[in-house]
């Protein structure tokens, strides 16, 4: 039974639904590869069958959860294929790829599925179209809510003397926040990665660090804003919190953050290498 | 985005789409299970195993072949995340796709023979709602079936043996007794029917 085009069509409901036979689930695909007006059409009959699943929804085996999480230790993961992501938006690939670190390294257990959740939507009428993208509100109100996390769990200590981890998460939360931050990351030469959100408009950047190995009890990791001028501290991160993230006020385009390993206490100038810098490029 | 050369439509809706507030996030957290992110698989994991397992276990029936089967999509989740493309559609469609999928070739693998044509007749369109431990349902489940009674008879007995009971639009015409060209019409005019309804009321 070899089928028109226009008998093709009419197939769309039935592949939707699983309900073809071998030979002609082939032939359809091969067709749709071809009529976009059935591609169009499968998609929102695929849509509406996942509806017909969600209203058939069971409450899987108590043990099934541990199997499955279990599983996924033991099984590696398909790389992309090749383009399918080329089009996104670097600074939203960016924004997620530093919230899945946050969630990586946190010690703390945010649930993946909450930061994002209770940001949606907030901001609304900003002119950068990135943000308009409502997944990326989301990686932003991600972040925002993951850096009160992290500042939960962190010893700040600021120069800036803020009032309070309050005021210092809404500082970082508003950087976050800026329609022009960009993110600068790199690794620790010893380990440890550093994430710099910087807002060109604000003057300010957030620094998170997380992972970076742990220093005898008399030593802490210092954060500095470093130019040609020479280097000023933004703060101390001692290395027993896993996460630590600062803010660091009235940087300008060509700044450094640099971190260093000082007494603890802290010093008034960095006395060895830097661990790691980030150039702000804004 | 409306192709408005699809033939035979009757008018232009815009697809369900995601489910609202939900399938955004779930997009998002398969972005950071692509790249081993096991937290976020959980919470993947939270959203999709109740559909899953629940539309698995509709078209297999038994227990643990529909545990067996879940488990596989679910891991196949994990597997091929950074397969999933937001641009060709939700990620629980993505996700159910698969897993009826899964189901039905597992069913029809199995039963090549004849044993399920002489249950099918005894069984023919069964109520589906037998299957025990069902969970409080979302409203987008809700929501389905209502749509799903608002098709006519033949519309809805067809996508219901088609889609819960896993058969072919072939076996649905002799259960029903109908043409096959009938079937494969009924199907796609009550799916059809059945996105506009839930379009309109998304």
């Amino acid at each position: 039974m070899k089928a028109s085009p226009d008998n093709m069509h009419v197939l769309t409901g039935s592949y939707a639904l699983d309900a073809l036979v071998a030979q002609e689930r082939t032939e359809f695909e091969r067709h749709l590869q071809h009529c976009p007006s059935c591609q169009a059409e499968v998609r929102g009959l695929r849509e509406t069958a996942a509806r017909l699943a969600i209203a058939r929804s069971a409450r899987p085996p108590a043990q099934m959860e541990q199997r499955v999480l279990a599983a996924t230790y033991r099984t590696r993961q398909l790389p992309p294929l090749a383009g399918l992501r080329l089009r996104r938006d670097l600074r939203q690939t960016r924004l997620a790829r530093l919230f899945a670190g946050w969630l990586a390294a946190g010690q703390s257990r945010p649930d993946a599925s909450q930061p994002h959740r209770s940001g949606r939507g907030r901001r609304n009428g900003r002119s950068n179209s990135w943000l308009r993208s409502p997944r990326l509100v989301g990686a932003v109100a991600a972040v925002s809510v993951a850096a009160a996390v992290g500042l939960g769990i962190t010893q700040v200590a600021t120069q800036h003397q803020l009032n309070s981890a309050h005021a210092t998460s809404a500082a970082i939360a508003k950087v976050l926040d800026a329609p022009d931050a960009r993110i600068e990351a790199t690794s620790a030469t010893a380990g440890g990665a550093v994430t710099v959100v910087v807002s060109a408009l604000q003057r300010e950047a957030v620094v998170t660090t997380s992972g970076m190995p742990s220093l005898s009890s008399s030593r802490v990791y210092q954060v500095w804003v470093m130019n040609s001028s020479g280097a000023r501290s933004v703060g101390l991160i001692s290395s027993t919190d896993h996460i630590g993230q600062l803010l660091a006020s009235g940087v300008r385009s060509g700044d450094q953050i640099g971190i260093t390993v000082e007494p603890s206490g802290g010093t008034s100038r960095p006395t060895t290498t830097p661990v790691a810098t980030v150039p702000l490029t804004t | 985005m409306h192709d408005m050369n699809r033939p035979e439509i009757r008018a232009v809706r815009p697809d369900p789409g995601p489910a609202e507030g939900e399938d955004q996030d779930l997009a998002f957290l398969l972005a950071q299970v692509s790249r081993g992110d096991h937290r976020a698989f959980e919470a993947v994991y939270a959203q999709l195993a109740g559909p899953v397992y629940g539309v698995v276990r509709q078209v297999l029936r038994d227990p643990a072949q529909s545990e067996e089967v879940a488990q596989e999509v679910l891991l196949e989740v994990w597997r091929s995340a950074s397969r999933f493309d937001p641009a060709r559609g939700s990620g629980v469609a993505w996700a159910l796709t698969m897993a009826h999928r899964r189901a039905v070739d597992r069913v029809r693998s199995e039963n090549a023979g004849s044993r399920r044509e002489q249950k099918v007749a005894s069984e023919a369109v069964t109520e589906y709602d037998d299957v025990a431990d069902t969970v409080e349902l979302s409203l987008e489940g809700q929501r389905a079936r209502r749509c799903l009674d608002n098709l006519t008879d033949l519309q809805g007995e067809s996508i219901k043996l088609a889609y819960y009971g896993g058969y072919s639009y072939p076996e649905v015409a002799k259960l029903l007794g109908i043409a096959l060209g009938t079937v494969k019409t009924r199907i796609r005019d009550g799916l059809i029917r059945m996105r506009d309804c839930m379009g309109v009321m998304a």
